[in-house]
């Protein structure tokens, strides 16, 4: 490893013969017409000087020495939405993780280091130093918990390594790290709909920091402990938790690194709408009595970088359905070309909170535009970025999982499950 | 020195330069460190022949040393003198010369002695080896040798030596002032009958001393003194521009020079280069399709990735090839040398003609002439360009590829807006360039801001920059008539020339967006059209 | 872990997403076509916003396109235009406009006569069909009334002195007045950067409050086109009553507002009317075969397989990717179909970049038949299942002519049409 050495000793990469290597013909840096669609649709533009298209500009420049020390890929959320809006679909952010990777790990954002360490220190792989044992034992805690408070789940299971389960599951550390009866939501949706699933005690973690630092063999290793521990049970089918760029991490490193994975992968939103239309989820949005507007924010790692519009049109399925027809609001623009929140690519925790507030700022004025009270997203890291946003340009809104409102409306929404409801919504379910 | 006599605007100089190339500014510095004043003309601006159209190389001698012993220990001389006192202006990259396979081997074999006769340094290394330091080299190269080929950015070095006379209180320019005739009188030029080519305004300017430095117009510039003992053939040569640098080093071929065979890094680009093809004008010099196909073509045969390399353009420069020294009909095998022609025997006592030579050995053509006119002038000042640096100043240094957006970047001042994108030219330099460069004294266009930049010569080719740095002339008040948008036709217009030849492949998306720009959001193929029923142009 | 293969059956598809597929894509739907719509991103998104129909012709600002469009039905018979009448070419100018203004961008009547749009160099272009937020503009310029135009510092290639340099002479009742952007001092600007922050309500007081204060008795204020994204005309109207003038947008050089506002707008409401509509890919290939075609098409997760009764191809020319030249010739891209272009390099582009007859390689593209089906070599129908639009047709020099969406919609209206009978005529 590189660390101690200076930022100016860092290696110098060749950025045209990496565009060169790295991206198809039609699409390379030497198919750039310099129309500047890319930067203006990128809200990292203007951080030290850069944006797309310069960062093409200067690598056809030959000036390579600025683009391997800028300080700009780490403001780049990796999002393509500028591959998106070119007519040449060039994919700047493949150049931009190849550019991380140059950097010595001790020059590496702390926040994104430290978080892919602690991820390389257990096999549970999480970023927020859960150990496999410890998840194991506050999953059967919490469902333990959940058994003695509420009688219509006193038999529910909260399976772990179930060998041949039809499907497994993986979890985002926040929930085992500090607030678990956020665990519970989730338990129920599957207890309610029959679900055959369970949780992997190996690699069950969601997060993939590793990928962000840029380093490929840090990221393979993650992928390849959380597809072995797949394998290993045997599961016919993955379900991506409510997370963004875990879904992309697996089926992009599986693809990226050739490894072998023996079941399908899905997201958890997907099933959702699978299970509201084949009435297996009665929701509906009976509970919305004050019809409370609500907007969604696609993660950019689910939508444009993975599924596409099928998963667009899921969300929107089962945020309509949840909230009701005519409260749903959703943002402009949305779907494939929707704006990257700025909480990806690891910006949430690279500790640069001007230029990742500044990159949110179009986002909360999305969110402000459409006069919303939530914002729904299946999705971590856009979570906690909307909220910080909304806490620093004084937004009136909050962020809710897709999770809770399914509880909420199927009333089987607990008492503490309800951190991130309003005081409009806090009561709902309880009264009897 | 200036002032008008009834109608006519009327300068007087002590020497006057006709030719604003290398040589003529050249001459222009030679002068002004020896103390005398100068007054350097143009027809159209600094740069506007050869100088501007040329493959930037500044020779080690090496491409010589088989035919022209004498020419290739000049290049050697100058280019080592040059590295020194020039050093902006210089890329000291290295060269290497490759033979290909089906190239003469015995040729290739006698290369480093040729090297060793004029004083060269050449080493011989690996095939292998060659390939490690370029890449893009064939497989096919079975012979390499190294040289001390440097790259000379010759915007950079007349803008300076303008400067330098400017500043050192010796030497005026004036741009777009075309010769038309002289004023003839016992024996001398009393005076050159000039034209503003802007105005159109006749001017007289009275001089001591003449100096024709019109490069491949030098014989028409003759002749109009009376003189018929400059006789020049036209050799057209014509290269092409990549979009980005494809080599490190200057890449010769190994063999007698021909088509196609030297590739020469410009900085952020690579020229590939030359044609050689006799012309009747030297005004009739734009380069084709066939020229730049068939270089194209040898080229891969040396380096194969050019053969599906964009190229962002195409440009041509002449070559002027006196008669006198028996040239052949391929302007190639004539000599490189240089003739100082002093027309006494054409019974002028105070005009001098310098002609041919190289950009690498400028400064000694320069030498000669001012060792010249400075006798004449009864001026006993030794010349002093080979021990006092060129010097260099902000206005002057945007010609310089990368160098606005490396110091762009590092300032990231968003304020300062850029006007150029692909070359990341900001609107300061614009500034300082309208402000303070050589010719900044007149009325700047845009195209005389992109010549003293990078504006225009990134991938867009003036698609965009020419839009929005007239915006910023017009903000400025640089512009402030409708002439400004003539102005940017005729900008596009000329940029236009050089990119026709090749569109294909990934620069004709770039051309049919700059069309549509051009004419759908800015009209300029309807600038002056009527609208018919209402009065409003359109 | 594999690629999900998704498999979609269409009526028809249609392969493109500039002005023609969007157009087609309308005209389709309304006949009631069981419709795909394929296509990455182009040339749209650098549009001015303005609707030419026919502006010039042979150097000449035509004043009546509609009569400029029987002349040129004589002197180019071989021009889409010519294959159909212009009845039929003004109600899909109608239908078009119509489908637009329902969808969010309100858009001006095509009327009789052309009308003089307002260019950020300060001429004027003649077009057909303007924007809401861009016709106070035509109104101010034509009566010469008191306009204020504001640029704002940091905004690339937008001078509203240039403008008034320029219209000066025509048009003396202008001033000028360069305000900082609220909210965005210092910076770089982009237009749809300002855009987006006007659609948000908190966004456009402040901007409204520093116009107030230099309106100085204008009757008319025109500003760079930052008038919102999504909802353009509400933002106009809000910031025309805030200001207390009437406001109007002008046009600025890409990247700029208009084209990315009909992108975002097509690709939001289509669907919504029943488009199928794959936004962000490019075919990769076709199968051309007796009873339709076969679209390929690859996601970052899925491989897709569109199927289609009868095909549409709009896909526009060398920028937009439809067309691909070279060092020896043009061709398509997408079926390797037969490309009219004149022989040799030499012949692409004239001497004079500018020269009023336009270049040759403009007029390069498909040969078509009265259907609008592309011709193989010997002048039959490829396919008869396979139709063209737009810019990809031969004959036709749209930038010189100024008759880029007049042609990408009347040519998609007359192929739908085509694709239509067939279709029903065949189910
Ligand atoms: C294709 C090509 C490639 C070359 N490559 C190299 C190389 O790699 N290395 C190297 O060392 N050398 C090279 N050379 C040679 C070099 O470019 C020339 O020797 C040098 O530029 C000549 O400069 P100059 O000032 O003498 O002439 P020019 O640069 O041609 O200047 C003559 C000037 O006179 C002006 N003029 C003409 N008529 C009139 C008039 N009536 N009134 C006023 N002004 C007038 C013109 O506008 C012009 O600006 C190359 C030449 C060519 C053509
Ligand atoms: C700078 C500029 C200014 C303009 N201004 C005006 C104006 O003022 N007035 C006016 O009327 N018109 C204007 N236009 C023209 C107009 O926008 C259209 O470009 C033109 O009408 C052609 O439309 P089209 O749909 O045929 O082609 P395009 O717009 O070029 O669309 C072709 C589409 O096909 C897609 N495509 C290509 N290959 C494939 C494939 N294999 N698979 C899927 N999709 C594919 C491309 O991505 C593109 O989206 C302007 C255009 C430009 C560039
Ligand atoms: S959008 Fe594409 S073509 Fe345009 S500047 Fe960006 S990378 Fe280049
Ligand atoms: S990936 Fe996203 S953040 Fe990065 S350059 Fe592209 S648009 Fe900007």
């Amino acid at each position: 490893m590189m660390s101690g050495q200076d930022i100016d000793q860092m290696e110098v990469m060749n950025f045209q013969k990496l565009a060169h290597e790295l991206l198809p013909g039609g699409a390379s840096f030497e198919s750039c017409i310099a129309c500047g669609l890319c930067a203006s649709g990128c809200p990292a533009s203007g951080f030290y000087g850069m944006d797309p298209r310069r960062f093409i500009r200067m690598a056809m420049l030959g000036l390579n020495e600025e683009l391997s020390r800028t300080p700009w890929v780490w403001t780049c959320t990796q999002c393509k939405r500028c591959q998106y809006v070119c007519p040449m679909s060039i994919d700047v952010s493949v150049l931009v993780a190849a550019a991380r990777s140059n950097w010595p790990k001790a020059k590496v954002p702390k926040g994104i280091m430290r978080s892919c360490d602690a991820q390389l220190r257990d096999v549970s792989t999480s970023a927020m130093g859960v150990r496999s044992e410890d998840f194991v034992e506050i999953v059967e805690e919490t469902a333990e918990e959940l058994r003695g408070s509420d009688r219509r789940f006193a038999d529910i299971k909260v399976p772990v390594d179930k060998k041949g389960a039809e499907f497994i599951i993986n979890q985002n550390s926040r929930e085992p790290a500090a607030e678990p009866e956020e665990l519970a939501p989730l338990w129920k949706i599957f207890d309610y709909v029959g679900a055959d699933w369970t949780y992997a005690s190996k690699g069950w973690a969601a997060e993939n920091f590793c990928m962000f630092t840029g380093d490929d063999e840090l990221w393979k290793q993650m992928v390849k402990t959380r597809v072995d521990a797949i394998n290993e049970l045997g599961c016919k089918t993955w379900i991506n938790t409510e997370c963004g760029h875990s879904f992309y991490t697996i089926w992009k490193g599986v693809e990226r690194f050739g490894l072998k994975a023996d079941f399908e992968a899905g997201s958890l939103v997907s099933y959702y709408a699978k299970w509201i239309r084949e009435g297996k989820l009665p929701v509906n949005s009976d509970w919305n009595r004050d019809n409370l507007k609500f907007t969604l924010q696609d993660p950019c790692q689910l939508v444009r970088k993975s599924i596409g519009d099928p998963v667009a049109d899921d969300l929107r399925f089962v945020a309509r359905t949840l909230v009701g027809e005519d409260n749903f609001i959703d943002m402009q623009p949305g779907g494939n070309a929707n704006y990257c929140c700025g909480g990806g690519g690891g910006f949430l925790q690279a500790g640069m909170s001007e230029q990742r507030r500044a990159y949110g700022r179009r986002k909360f004025d999305q969110i402000a535009t459409t006069k919303a009270d939530y914002v729904l997203t299946p999705c971590h890291n856009c979570h906690s970025q909307m909220e910080d946003l909304g806490e620093f340009y004084g937004g009136q809104y909050r962020v809710v999982h897709f999770w809770t409102l399914i509880c909420l409306s199927l009333g089987i929404l607990g008492p503490d499950e309800r951190k991130y409801l309003g005081p409009d919504l806090a009561g709902i379910g309880l009264e009897t | 020195m200036s002032g008008h006599q009834g109608a006519k605007r009327h300068y007087e100089t002590e020497v006057l330069i006709i030719g604003g190339g290398v040589t003529g500014t050249g001459i222009m510095r030679d002068l002004a460190l020896r103390g005398i004043h100068s007054l350097l003309i143009d027809r159209q601006d600094l740069n506007a022949g050869a100088s501007g159209g040329n493959h930037g190389l500044l020779h080690s001698g090496g491409r010589y040393v088989a035919a022209d012993a004498e020419t290739a220990a000049e290049c050697r001389a100058e280019s080592e003198l040059l590295k020194r006192l020039a050093p902006e202006c210089i890329d000291p990259c290295g060269g290497l010369f490759v033979a290909v396979e089906g190239d003469d081997p015995e040729f290739a074999a006698r290369f480093p002695d040729h090297c060793a006769v004029a004083g060269i340094p050449c080493e011989e290394i690996s095939p292998t080896e060659a390939r490690k330091m370029e890449p893009a080299l064939s497989e096919k190269v079975y012979a390499a040798y190294q040289v001390p080929d440097a790259t000379v950015d010759p915007f950079r070095l007349t803008l300076q030596n303008v400067n330098h006379a400017r500043r050192l209180g010796f030497g005026d320019f004036l741009p777009h002032m075309g010769v038309e005739g002289f004023d003839i009188e016992g024996g001398e030029l009393k005076a050159a009958r000039c034209r503003d080519l802007r105005s159109g305004e006749e001017v007289l300017i009275s001089a001591r001393q003449i100096v024709n430095a019109g490069g491949a117009w030098a014989m028409n510039i003759a002749r109009l003194a009376g003189c018929a003992d400059v006789n020049l053939i036209y050799s057209k040569g014509t290269l092409i521009v990549s979009n980005t640098r494809l080599s490190q080093r200057v890449v010769n071929r190994l063999r007698l020079p021909g088509d196609g065979d030297i590739l020469v890094p410009g900085g952020t680009v690579s020229l590939l280069g030359t044609s050689s093809v006799t012309i009747e004008d030297p005004d009739d010099a734009r380069p084709t399709i066939a020229e730049v196909d068939k270089i194209l073509a040898e080229g891969a045969v040396m380096m194969p990735p050019l053969a599906d390399t964009r190229f962002i353009r195409a440009f041509s420069g002449v070559r002027p090839l006196l008669m006198a020294s028996g040239a052949a009909e391929d302007g190639r095998k004539a000599s490189r040398g240089f003739s100082l022609i002093t027309h006494e025997d054409q019974n002028l006592s105070n005009f001098v003609t310098i002609a041919g030579g190289k950009l690498t050995t400028f400064r000694l053509m320069a030498e000669k002439t001012g060792d010249l006119v400075a006798q004449r002038l009864g001026n006993s000042a030794p010349c002093a360009t080979h021990t006092v640096p060129l010097p260099t100043e902000n206005a002057v240094g945007w010609t310089e590829p990368g160098f606005a957006a490396r110091d762009w970047y590092q300032r990231a001042d968003a304020s300062d807006m850029i006007l150029c994108e692909c070359e990341m030219t900001p609107q300061s330099a614009v500034d300082a360039i309208v402000s303070d460069a050589p010719g900044s004294e007149h009325h700047m266009s845009l195209q005389a801001i992109a010549l003293r930049s990078r504006v225009g010569k990134g991938a867009c080719q003036g698609a965009f920059c020419a839009m929005r740095v007239t915006s910023h002339l017009y903000d400025r008040g640089i512009y402030d008539s409708p002439e400004g948008l003539e102005l940017m036709r005729d900008f596009v217009t000329e940029r236009f020339k050089g990119v026709r030849p090749v569109l294909w492949g990934r620069q004709l998306p770039q051309m049919e967006l700059a069309e549509t720009l051009h004419c759908g959001l800015t009209g300029l193929d309807l600038l002056g059209a009527k609208k018919p029923g209402s009065g409003r142009a359109s | 872990m594999k690629r999900e293969l998704r498999r979609v059956e269409t009526g028809l598809a249609i392969i493109g997403a500039g002005l023609a597929g969007f157009a087609a894509s309308i005209f389709a739907l309304r006949r009631g076509l069981d419709t795909a719509q394929l296509g990455h991103t182009g040339a749209i998104a650098y549009t001015t916003g303005y609707f030419d129909l026919l502006g010039v012709m042979d150097g000449r600002v035509l004043d009546e396109p509609w009569a400029g469009l029987d002349a040129l039905r004589e002197a180019e018979p071989a021009h889409p235009f010519a294959r159909l009448g212009n009845d039929e070419i003004r109600e899909a100018f109608e239908i078009f406009t119509d489908a637009i203004s329902d969808m969010g961008i309100a858009y001006s009547k095509p009327g009789d006569h052309n009308l003089s749009a307002l260019l950020p160099s300060g001429v004027a272009k003649p077009t057909l069909s303007v924007p809401a937020t861009m016709l106070p503009g035509v109104e101010a310029f034509r009566t010469g009334a008191k306009t204020l135009i504001v640029d704002f510092p940091g905004l690339q290639g937008f001078s509203a002195t240039e403008f008034k340099v320029n219209f000066a002479a025509s048009w003396p009742a202008l001033s000028v007045c360069r305000i900082e952007f609220p909210g965005f001092e210092g910076q770089q600007l982009y237009p749809e950067v300002l855009a987006r922050s006007l659609e948000a309500p908190h966004g456009r007081e402040p901007l409204a409050e520093k116009i107030r204060a230099v309106l100085d008795g204008a009757e008319y204020v025109g500003l760079p086109a930052v008038l919102g994204m999504h909802a353009p005309d509400e933002v106009h109207a809000d910031m025309e009553r805030r200001i207390g003038a009437r406001l109007f947008e002008i046009p600025t050089i890409p990247p700029a507002v208009p084209g990315i506002r009909l992108r975002e707008m097509f690709e939001r409401e289509l669907p919504r009317r029943g488009l199928v509509l794959v936004p962000q890919l490019k075919v990769s290939r076709s199968e051309l075969g007796a009873d339709g075609a076969v679209h390929h098409l690859q996601g970052p997760l899925e491989d897709l397989e569109i199927s289609a009764r009868a095909t549409l191809l709009a896909t526009g020319r060398f920028l937009s990717g439809g067309l691909y030249a070279d060092q020896a010739g043009l061709r398509e891209t997408l079926l390797g179909l037969p490309v009219v272009q004149p022989s040799g390099r030499d012949n692409w582009y004239r001497r004079d970049y500018l020269d009023p007859r336009g270049h040759q390689l403009n007029r390069a593209g498909l040969e078509t038949d009265a259907q609008f089906r592309p011709l193989d070599a010997a002048g039959a129908p490829v396919n008869p299942r396979l139709f063209a639009a737009g810019a990809v047709l031969a004959h036709q020099d749209w930038v010189r002519q100024r008759c880029g969406a007049g042609l990408a919609i009347a040519a998609a209206y007359g192929a739908v049409k085509a694709a239509a009978e067939m279709l029903n005529g065949s189910a």
